[in-house]
């Protein structure tokens, strides 16, 4: 019983963070489209298209993740988002880029890079325990 | 399996809509084909012929500004900005002069940067414009 109540509580704050995510980025896609034209992977319009879908496939992941609609395709899809974040964050330092990775709005400019690796690992590990589950075991 | 790339595929194909209501909603206010207006830009050779109507923003670290910058140039980057913003205000804002924002290069976002947010932030009436190539064009010419 314990381990269901941990392992929904899991979902369900790993979904809010991402809901979270999203929608400070919804409030400002340009913003958003800055951030990732600064790791100077995209052209600019590539990252504006990006800008504007991203943060509704995080949403739409952590809302899944909250409601356990779509759960085993949202624990995928998140794991995968996560995977190229850190993979294009690590990238970007080893070039010598100082970025922002925007991925909370505002709030990312306080985190610097290694609080943002601590971050992300703590997200993939809380991830592969929700894989490790069946979606409709608790 | 073939259950976890279906609800996948859902999702990826529902998150699809909602981004197309706000981009046609926000069309007119989305910088479609570049970052930076190319109008918001200023090369080194028409900036110099503004002469003294003139006022430099440095937007690198303090630490490049101190090793070299243009001269006359004030220091205001993010760093501290709202300390280094009221000081700007205070001792060297002229409402009357251009303000031209530079960065190290070409590369650098700095400079654009900090030229928004003298636009939307302070709200400045100044024309304000980016330096093309930064510091580096300008140790060139």
């Amino acid at each position: 019983m314990a381990a269901k109540v941990a392992w929904r509580s899991l979902a369900i704050l790993i979904g809010g963070l991402f809901v979270y995510a999203g929608v400070v980025k919804v409030i400002d896609p340009v913003a958003f489209a800055r951030d990732i034209d600064n790791y100077k992977i995209l052209p600019w319009q590539p990252s504006v298209w990006l800008a504007f879908y991203l943060p509704w496939l995080e949403i739409l992941s952590g809302l899944a993740l909250i409601t356990r609609v779509l759960f085993r395709g949202a624990v995928f899809i998140v794991t995968g988002l996560m995977i190229v974040f850190v993979v294009t964050s690590i990238v970007a330092k080893a070039r010598g880029l100082d970025v922002s990775c925007g991925c909370f709005g505002h709030a990312s400019q306080y985190l610097n890079f290694t609080w943002h690796l601590v971050l992300d690992v703590l997200l993939l590990g809380g991830l592969l325990l929700l894989w490790k589950r069946p979606a409709r075991a608790p | 399996m073939k259950a976890l790339f279906r609800q996948s595929a859902v999702l990826v194909a529902l998150a699809l809509l909602p981004a197309a209501v706000e981009a046609l909603y926000l069309r007119d206010k989305v910088p479609w084909n570049a970052r930076v207006a190319e109008s918001d830009f200023v090369d080194v050779e028409t900036a110099r012929s503004w002469g003294a109507n003139v006022t430099w923003i440095d937007a690198r670290p303090a630490d490049e500004f101190e090793r070299g910058h243009i001269p006359g140039a004030v220091s205001l980057n993010e760093d501290g900005w709202n300390e280094g913003l009221a000081k700007f205000l205070g001792n060297e804002w002229l409402p009357e002069k251009k303000i031209v924002v530079y960065c190290s290069a070409a590369t650098c976002n700095l400079a654009e940067d900090v030229a928004r947010r003298l636009r939307k932030e302070a709200k400045l009436p100044n024309e304000i414009r980016i330096l093309k190539g930064g510091w580096e064009a300008w140790q060139q010419k």
